[in-house]
């Protein structure tokens, strides 16, 4: 038991799940941040980036790294699209920005509906999967498959990408003022709607570069994407919502748990384990765990 | 007024049903300060907002430089050289001190040289560079005044709009604020400033208006309206 627990194996497992967790969390968090939507159908983005990827590979022996492009394009056009023709008057108006939080709620679980179900029409509800890089190389004394390796250092890579970009980029600066103070960033002249579009863009197309990742070594259905959905709540609220560095650390960090939680007990218990961990820190620190709190 | 920067013809504002500024005209002269007085309520802070494009006007305009910017959105406006110190002053307080200066300079006409006129900031107001890797939600009422206004300066403007400056302020700190006002009008700032604080406000003003439940109900010299019997009843106590 204890060997298991300290073997290298189980750690690299733990840093996998945990790096595409933290991945998927980015986006919605970016979304949610800047924007306060919610994104409810934020796992069925994966969902796209996984046919996307399955297809490229299947019909036309597409590499998954072309089609981590090809998705990370297709779905910041859909961003485009629910901006431009959902939320912008929304979000213009300030008596329905107001509201626009909740109305995104279910606005984007019936998104999540269509896509899910249009999804399921064209391509059956069977489970696909497909086999690139699955060659097991041992690395000190750790076996791991290719195409997870490649899964750690994309979803990481992307992660702290975005996080240096944001730390070191004007642009960056700019989306960071939005998150914290809209009514400030506007006041000091950063161009809200601007930044707002290009968010919605690149945490939507985040989204479908998970979702690339996640079809080389997980099964795709058109339903794959609510669970991700769901960790990626869990991730952003654990973290602090719209406190996107804290919310890689928590992605990293609910993997790890979610591994060695199962390594400990079983399979069974995964569900529970997420779950109460995301009650659990709604009832102790509803901030999040990471968020230091700043009064302004 | 000869030089005119700012013109603002008969202006109206409402919150939905709620009509807040009724025709309002006001003229700000190239390098003078400005002062707006009225009670809580008389519109000045939704004047203010919109100016610097915060709320949208229901009709009137708004010439800035010679050019309409009444449906401008914000940040042109503050890329044009109108730069707002809000009311509550609205510092970004989970960064530091210098990342919100340089927020201050995220327009586009701002970010060059916008070394010199951190610099020039931190000259003026010594105190933000002690500061300067503080978390500004850290810091006094008074030193994030200031750091709102080096924020408004790092945009280069050529009018700063401030906003109720010393609302909860300590007398010293009024004090400082006030001092501060006078030093940028002799830079060559032009200032147009909403004040509750009315004696000390229309001391400082070479112009002065009196808004009225979102109106104009007076306007004239800073001298003139501190002398006015209805002024000095209603706003200074005497």
């Amino acid at each position: 038991m204890v060997d298991t627990l300290l073997s290298g194996q189980l750690l690299f497992a733990a840093l996998v799940s945990g790096s595409l967790y933290a991945l998927v969390a980015l986006g919605l968090n970016l979304v949610y941040g800047t924007l306060r939507l919610l994104n409810i159908a934020h796992g069925d983005l994966v969902m796209i980036g996984a046919y996307v990827a399955f297809w490229l590979f299947t019909l036309w022996a597409v590499p998954p790294l072309v089609a981590l492009v090809l998705a990370a394009v297709l779905c910041a056009g859909l961003g485009w699209a629910v901006y431009a023709g959902l939320f912008r008057r929304m979000l213009a108006k300030p008596a329905l920005a107001k509201r626009v939080e909740a109305n995104s709620l279910i606005l984007f679980y019936g998104i999540s509906v269509i896509l899910q179900n249009a999804a399921a029409l064209a391509f059956t509800a069977s489970p696909r999967a497909y086999r690139w890089l699955d060659t097991v190389i041992t690395w000190g004394g750790v076996s791991m498959t290719l195409n997870r390796l490649l899964t750690l250092g994309v979803a990481a890579g992307i992660c702290f990408g975005v996080l240096a970009f944001l730390r070191f980029h004007l642009f960056g600066w700019g989306l960071r003022a939005v998150i914290q103070r809209k009514d400030a960033a506007q006041v000091v002249g950063v161009n809200i709607e601007r930044v707002q579009l290009i968010t919605i863009c690149a945490g939507f197309a985040v989204a479908g570069m998970a979702g690339v990742l996640v079809s080389m070594t997980e099964q795709i259905t058109p339903f794959m994407g609510f669970p991700f959905t769901i960790v990626a709540f869990v991730v952003i609220i654990v973290g602090g919502l719209g406190n996107i560095g804290a919310g890689v650390l928590a992605g990293f960090a609910l993997g790890l748990v979610e591994t060695y939680g199962i390594a400990l007990t079983s399979a069974g218990y995964r569900s529970i384990l997420i779950y109460g961990i995301f009650v659990g820190v709604l009832m102790l620190r509803p901030e999040g765990l990471f968020t230091k709190a700043v009064r302004t | 007024m000869t030089d005119v920067l700012l013109s603002v013809h008969d202006l109206s504002v409402a919150y939905g049903q709620v009509q807040v500024l009724f025709g309002v005209d006001l003229a700000v002269a190239r390098g003078s300060v400005t002062t707006l007085i009225g009670a809580n309520g008389a519109g000045k802070t939704t004047l203010m907002k919109t100016l610097a494009g915060m709320v949208a006007p229901r009709s009137g305009t708004v010439l800035f430089q010679g050019r309409d910017i009444a449906h401008l959105p914000s940040h042109a406006r503050v890329d044009g050289g109108l730069a707002l110190i809000p009311e509550g002053r609205l510092v970004f307080g989970g960064m530091t001190v210098e990342q919100n200066l340089r927020l201050g300079a995220i327009a586009p006409s701002a970010r060059a040289g916008h070394d010199e006129m951190l610099a020039e900031v931190y000259r003026r107001f010594p105190r933000l560079q002690e500061r300067r890797h503080q978390r500004a939600g850290l810091m006094s009422g008074g030193e994030q005044q200031m750091l709102a206004l080096g924020r408004g300066l790092m945009a280069r403007p050529r009018l700063i709009l401030m906003d109720e400056p010393t609302l909860g302020l300590a007398p010293v700190m009024v004090r400082k604020v006030f001092d501060t006002i006078a030093e940028l009008r002799a830079a060559g700032f032009t200032i147009l400033l909403a004040e509750q604080n009315a004696r000390v406000a229309l001391e400082i003003a070479d112009h002065a208006t009196l808004l009225e439940n979102g109106r104009i109900a007076m306007t004239g010299t800073g001298a003139e309206l501190l002398a006015a019997p209805a002024v000095r009843r209603a706003y200074l106590g005497l």
